[in-house]
């Protein structure tokens, strides 16, 4: 079929021309060219309009004035004043790496050791113990950050208190939930299960034939792991490697939470503390100045990942279903497997949800059974009777389903644009979409913030602000929903056109039923991740845009602890019934498959 | 009914233009079944695809019933969905979140104005029933055999009884057996239907056997085009005769220049045979002489006509009905079938007995000539 012609003149041109032309496909009407261009608007919008606002605000000034009020003009004054200033080198830039470095250690190394004993050892209760491990998944930072200060705080901290007890110590430790170790003990345990899926799911995807290979042509299992297992798997386990960085340089609870009572400050919270200074008025552009860095910080992670996961992807081809791992025998290391992964289990799951609920009952106290008697629902009473929870709970239910739904939406539009035309500047999309990975929330938060403020329409303060400032994260939707498009073979929807199906009839009775699994999937994970959420509406926050996550900060912060402990109860029950469709809905699939 | 007139494709590509359909034409009348047969890459399926609607052409023309479907010239492209076409896919395409009876609605389904439920019921069964799966009507799309599925996609492309019937490749994607098993199914079905059909493949037996028509494509461009024994018999070109049916070439020299009764000398005077001479050969030129595998008898002494040519037996390969021989003619290889009994051995010498009535002559390859 190959024979490459070169351009020569103007009949060559119109030949070419009209090759274009034919390329494209021009039969999807005007239904599908206002959806396109739609979603592509909302793309561009939700991820490029916020930065363009951030880029901008860093080179205006005066620092207190809004980037576009009158009066404001183009200087390099925010820039000056933030990289002049010592105090970025010798702490913020320092105690972020460390911060960083410390937290992805502790997560990765016990992650990798969980995904390692569930996917490739005969380790007892194997199902079990995943699902154990991905619980927290579902409970938001702040609130396990909470937790920790009930139980490392210094004078009052369950474990202090135990510990002072069993060694017989007078005073306040002898640990300290509010120290740089502290921060990333509490990040470090934190994002555990979130790397736990991913390398798991790196583990799995491995075809057992190679290792198989290896073994029949006389390596022993030590060589096959040196020499087969790890090099294949590398890429795919660097990968989460990269992203739980990129998730932790951008943290933000942990650091308020934890960092700010203990004067350790990261580059998310010196954002916020120009946003929110003590006496000042806030510093816009001294934030954007702040955070232009490690916007650029963060999508070079971005493509650090990208490169890996495509290395990955090539590396490693699941053929079939089915697959019989082999699965190391643990023999004598059996018990300590399993109490490692007790202990993991008792501090990153279980100890965190008795000491909320707990405090939600019994206030700050430990537990013992003299005190089971002072029980007392107020906590409760009073959230009940509160109509801001009910706001903030309304508002929480409105802000993660709404920014699930639109973000589902543009991302189906984005990948069925992406795969399925020969538009140009596709790809441009499908970049953008990626990038809004590599977006901090502080950042995303703050790029919302500035340009809701300058926006005419009375927007800032209000749930829709929210809404639209979640949809940035747009890379999840369409990533799910291109995974999904790319297993429907194209023909069924030609099919489709060729039975007399119009573009919109072709995407409703095929496209739409065929990727349902991808959309619900894509939709309860945003979902889950906009209940989560607490940068970005805690730098937005207003009163009557306050969301759940925010509410309990702030209970803890006027030292309504009871309260706090009620909240954060409250968002872990919202929550439980989610965890079961979400389990429900992937077991349906698996069956089904 | 579907008339191509100088079909175009081309594609952009950052070194230029790659034509892939470079000016096809070809007619199918109403009810008869025509073939695009050819390898991988040769447009076959790119002509198909225009026809059905589903790519741009860059140039010609298609009719379809009397209307024009697809002139680039004058800017007009009916879409897929609004040409009265039904296309069986390689991969079935059954959707698999319908059932069947679902699947082979579809198309009355989606039809403006849609037609009543009863309707588009009884009209989906009885394109079910002739397909034989009207029992199943019921059943999930995604618990179909291979045989089932093809059953249903074609069930689906009858039913609403459309001008042209499209099948891209549609046994493709069975195992060997069941292959040749749907092949007389899908034959009779589209005898029993009486649809104008255009059909894709890259196998040559199914295009020989199923065809009232065959059109051989090699990039892009029809190289032959006719009925099956026909272009069987008298392949115009080498490229035909060696994409229908392995073909042997043996390269020759005129000797004798005589109309239907010239004479054809094999190199290193292994032979000659009497062959019909194309016109514009002369005495003394390079010739190739073409063959079947079935019309190459084997004997194993010097028979004493002109019609043959010495060999040396390089391979035997026992294959149940057939003895496949692999032959040395100097250093060209040559394949014969021998009926299984015939005793030869690796090695000897055998004499390749040539019918004049089944060899065609072609002009050595220049590039061969220049050597």
């Amino acid at each position: 079929m190959s024979q490459i012609s070169l351009p020569s003149g103007a009949v060559q041109r119109a030949r070419i021309k009209r090759a274009a032309k034919a390329e494209k496909r021009a039969d999807i009407g005007w239904a599908g060219w206002t959806a396109i261009a739609l979603g592509a608007a909302a793309a561009c919008y939700f991820i490029l309009g916020p930065l363009l606002m951030l880029l901008t605000t860093a080179f205006r000034g005066p620092q207190d004035f809004l980037p576009f009020e009158d009066g404001a003009g183009w200087t390099l004054d925010n820039l000056a004043a933030v990289y002049f200033d010592r105090n970025l080198y010798t702490t913020i830039i320092p105690n972020t790496l460390i911060f960083t470095a410390g937290s992805v250690t502790v997560t990765f190394l016990i992650a990798f050791t969980l995904a390692w004993l569930v996917e490739r050892t005969d380790l007892p209760f194997r199902n079990g113990v995943y699902t154990i491990i991905l619980f927290p998944l579902l409970v938001p930072g702040i609130v396990l950050s909470i937790t920790w200060i009930f139980l490392l705080a210094p004078n009052t901290g369950w474990i202090n208190v135990i510990l002072r007890t069993l060694l017989g110590l007078e005073g306040s430790g002898p640990l300290n939930i509010f120290s740089m170790g502290g921060m990333i003990l509490a990040q470090g345990i934190g994002l555990v299960p979130f790397v736990f899926l991913l390398l798991s799911a790196a583990l799995r995807s491995m075809n057992p034939s190679l290792e198989e290979a290896s073994n029949t042509a006389g390596a022993s299992p030590f060589t096959t792991i040196r020499r087969v297992t790890l090099p294949v798997l590398l890429p795919g386990l660097l990968a989460p490697l990269i992203l739980a960085t990129l998730i932790t340089l951008e943290q933000f609870e942990t650091p308020l939470v934890i960092g700010f009572p203990a004067r350790i400050n990261v580059f998310s919270t010196r954002i916020f503390f120009e946003l929110n200074p003590d006496t000042d008025l806030p510093a816009y552009g001294r934030a954007a100045a702040v955070a232009l860095p490690f916007l650029i910080c963060g999508v070079l992670l971005l493509l650090l990942y990208n490169h890996f996961i495509r290395r990955a992807e090539s590396f490693v081809t699941v053929t079939g279903k089915g697959f019989r791992p082999m699965r190391f025998a643990l023999g004598r290391w059996r018990l300590p497997a399993i109490l490692f992964i007790s202990v993991y289990a008792l501090f990153g799951a279980l100890l965190p949800g008795f000491v909320l609920v707990w405090a939600s009952l019994f206030g700050y106290s430990l537990p013992s059974f003299d005190i089971l008697s002072t029980i007392s629902f107020a906590g409760y009473a009073d959230l009940f009777n509160n109509p801001k929870f009910w706001l903030a709970a309304r508002n929480t239910f409105i802000v993660a389903g709404g920014s699930a739904v639109i973000v589902t939406t543009i991302g189906v539009i984005l990948a069925w644009t992406i795969l399925r035309t020969q538009l140009m500047g596709r790809w441009v999309l499908d970049f953008i979409s990626f990038l809004s990975l590599g977006i901090p929330a502080v950042i995303a938060g703050l790029a919302s913030m500035l340009l809701y403020l300058s926006m005419p329409i009375g927007i800032y303060g209000t749930v829709l602000a929210l809404v639209l400032a979640y949809s940035y994260r747009m890379a999840v939707s369409t990533r799910l929903t291109r995974a999904a498009l790319m297993q429907i073979h194209a023909e069924l929807e030609e099919a489709s056109s060729v039975a007399g199906g119009q573009w919109l009839t072709t995407i409703r009775r095929v496209v739409l039923p065929l990727l349902r699994p991808s959309l619900v999937a894509s939709f309860i994970l945003l979902f889950i991740i906009g209940f989560r959420e607490f940068t970005i509406p805690t730098i937005l926050q207003s009163p009557d845009n306050t969301v759940l996550s925010v509410m309990m900060w702030q209970a803890f912060q006027g030292g309504k602890t009871t309260q706090a402990a009620a909240v954060g109860t409250m968002i872990v029950i919202f929550v439980i019934p989610i965890i079961f469709g979400l389990r429900r809905f992937v077991l349906a699939r698996d069956g089904r498959d | 009914m579907l008339k191509v007139e100088g079909l175009e494709r081309s594609y952009t590509t950052p070194d230029g233009l790659v034509h892939a359909v470079k000016g096809v034409s070809f007619e199918v009348p109403t009810g008869s079944f025509f073939t695009l047969l050819g390898p991988s890459g040769c447009g076959k399926t790119t002509t198909l695809r225009c026809v059905a609607g589903l790519e741009q052409p860059t140039g010609g023309r298609i009719t379809i019933g009397g209307t024009v479907v697809a002139q680039p010239d004058n800017d007009i492209f009916v879409p897929a969905f609004k040409r009265d076409v039904g296309m069986v896919f390689q991969s079935y395409a059954i959707w698999p979140h319908m059932n069947v009876l679902e699947n082979v609605s579809y198309p009355l389904v989606v039809r403006k104005p849609r037609p009543p439920r009863d309707e588009i019921r009884d009209r989906a069964m009885e394109a079910l029933r002739l397909v034989g799966m009207d029992g199943l009507a019921n059943r999930s799309a995604t618990k179909l055999s291979g045989g089932q599925q093809q059953r249903v996609a074609f069930a689906r492309a009858i039913v609403r009884h459309p001008k042209v019937l499209l099948l891209d490749e549609p046994l493709s994607n069975l195992d060997a057996k069941l292959r040749e098993q749907m092949r007389y199914e899908l034959q009779e079905l589209v005898a029993r239907v009486a649809i104008t059909t255009l059909y894709v493949t890259h196998d040559q037996s199914e295009a020989l056997a199923m065809s009232d028509n065959v059109a051989v494509m090699s990039d892009g461009l029809i190289a032959q085009m006719g009925p099956p024994r026909t272009v069987y018999n008298r392949p115009a070109n080498e490229f035909v005769a060696g994409f229908l049916g392995g073909a042997n070439f043996l390269d020759a020299t005129i000797i004798e220049a005589d109309g239907i009764n010239s004479l054809a000398a094999f190199d290193e005077d292994r032979g000659s045979v009497r062959v019909s001479l194309p016109a514009g050969l002369n005495k003394g030129d390079r010739v190739q002489i073409v063959f079947r595998p079935e019309d190459a008898a084997l004997r194993f002494s010097a028979g004493n006509n002109d019609n043959q040519v010495r060999a040396s037996i390089a391979r035997l390969s026992f294959q149940g009905g057939l003895t496949e021989c692999h032959l040395k003619v100097g250093d060209t290889l040559v394949r014969s079938m021998l009926h299984p009994s015939v005793q030869a051995d690796t090695g000897a010498d055998a004499w390749i007995e040539l019918n004049p009535a089944r060899c065609t002559v072609y002009p050595a390859p220049e590039r061969r000539s220049q050597v």
